[in-house]
């Protein structure tokens, strides 16, 4: 306190310049138009902007949360596209391919309804490794958020895994990286069907299968799934051709592509596990087939 | 000290009067850019040795008279505080050699001489026209008319105390 009296005494004048200014500016902007009009309006516009500030660290604040509600977006998104992709409708008002029981058809020709056949559940990585012979990952979900074994695991850039082995809130899944793991998939430019397998080595390079010699396989040609193991939607992107195959040894009817993954596995983190709803039916169905 | 209060109150009500019968009819009837504002000079000529807080008070209240008949409350009574305080850095900064004494009670040309006289007005009417223009205006989106009108109303305005000091001289 003494210190701040003395403060005042030393630089009176100044200090008395400020209150009577303060004084001063406060009778101006209350009697004068003109003045008061122009302070409403930097008022305005700081106040706007102080505003402006606020939310921007309110919306920092809620990033999580935002964060959560695209990934929620995504997996809307995500669903209705892979199944979307199972419905073929060729033309509006002839017929319409039913492909894996996916559609239903109203009474009236126009309207079909749809019934989903897969559903998303957003999880991250908590786990991976890359340099074992075999390789796993651990994910943040478990049979708690509605998660099973056999279900198929993907991030944004592709296929990453298999759910194996399901805890309450944390999921083993095989990766793609484990030599049991074998993935359908297409050729996309020819529609030829393969089977993706990982012979060790390099983690980024994966080896496509049983695609017969006679497509004429090209560096840079796109493999993406299936569809037909009930574990992957259609179409999703897995990599992309290498360099130009050879024949298979074993196998000489056959080429032995390299396949260049296009998730990097060693930075895998935002994921999806993919819940095919007809599994059970399908795997069923699979079975029996089996047996005769 | 004492026998300085008198001039001081005379000249205060004296520059008030011409400032508000004369010179604002001057700048009413030729234009906005021709201001002679010539009551600073109460504030320019209180004893140099009174404490800076009563200046900047004194300077403040001459403005606010001088509000009153203008019609712009608040408006003179800032820029007479401010020059009040200006007047403590101007005078520091010319302060001759030695400091100033007793002897020199006020900052008048009878004391220090014109050429002195004329650089501690110069400076202090700048100071005073500048914040004075900048507070009408509110805005430094102005800028280029604030210091037109300053330059104008400076120029003007010190032929008013040339003619002024000259006339009365001013001792005390």
């Amino acid at each position: 306190m003494g210190k701040l009296l003395q403060l005042l005494l030393r630089n009176g004048g100044f200090m008395t310049f400020v209150l009577v200014e303060v004084l001063c500016f406060y009778i101006i902007i209350k009697y004068n138009e003109d003045q008061n009009a122009i302070f409403s309006h930097t008022a305005t516009v700081f106040s706007g902007k102080l505003l402006d500030k606020r939310r921007q660290v309110a919306d920092y604040l809620s990033l999580q949360q935002l964060a959560d509600s695209l990934r929620a977006e995504n997996i809307r998104i995500n669903e209705e596209l892979a199944n979307a992709r199972n419905i073929q409708v060729p033309y509006r008002d002839t017929f319409f391919i039913r492909n894996l029981d996916t559609l239903l058809l109203s009474d009236s020709l126009r309207r079909i309804s749809v019934r989903p056949q897969f559903e998303f559940i957003s999880a991250r990585a908590v786990g991976n490794s890359i340099s074992g012979a075999n390789n796993w990952l651990i994910i943040n979900k478990g049979s708690n958020d509605g998660i099973t074994p056999n279900m198929g695991l993907v991030s944004k850039n592709g296929v990453v895994g298999i759910i194996r082995h399901v805890g309450p809130n944390f999921s083993m899944a095989m990766s793609v990286l484990h030599r049991q793991m074998r993935i359908s998939v297409n050729l996309q430019r020819h529609h030829a069907l393969g089977s993706l397998i990982w012979e060790g080595g390099d983690p980024a390079i994966m080896t496509l299968k049983f695609v017969p010699h006679h497509f004429k396989v090209e560096k840079g040609d796109a493999v993406v799934t299936s569809g037909y193991s009930q574990l992957f939607p259609k179409d999703i992107l897995v990599g992309h051709v290498e360099e130009k195959p050879g024949s298979d040894p074993e196998n000489p009817y056959f080429w032995i592509i390299k396949v260049r993954l296009n998730q990097d596995m060693a930075s895998v983190n935002d994921l999806y596990v993919v819940n095919n709803i007809f599994y059970s039916e399908l795997d069923s169905l699979n079975l029996k087939a089996k047996d005769e | 000290m004492n026998n300085s209060i008198f001039p001081n109150i005379w000249r205060f009500f004296g520059l008030v009067v011409l400032q508000v019968l004369l010179l604002q009819q001057i700048t009413l009837s030729i234009g906005p850019y021709f201001n002679i504002l010539l009551y600073p000079l109460f504030i320019l000529f209180l004893p140099i040795q009174l404490p800076a807080p009563y200046v900047v008070l004194l300077g403040g209240l001459i403005g606010m008279v001088v509000d009153f008949f203008y019609g712009t409350l608040g408006l003179h009574a800032s820029a007479g505080a401010f020059s009040g305080f200006a007047r403590s850095v101007i005078l520091a900064t010319f302060e001759p050699k030695g400091g100033f004494t007793g002897k020199e009670p006020i900052a008048s040309p009878a004391y220090f001489g014109w050429r002195w006289y004329l650089q501690v007005a110069g400076f202090f009417f700048v100071a005073h026209l500048f914040w004075y223009f900048s507070v009408m205006d509110f805005t430094f989106v102005y800028f280029t008319r604030i210091t037109l009108k300053t330059l104008a109303g400076w120029g003007l305005t010190m032929i008013f105390v040339v003619l002024y000091s000259a006339l009365f001289n001013p001792k005390s």
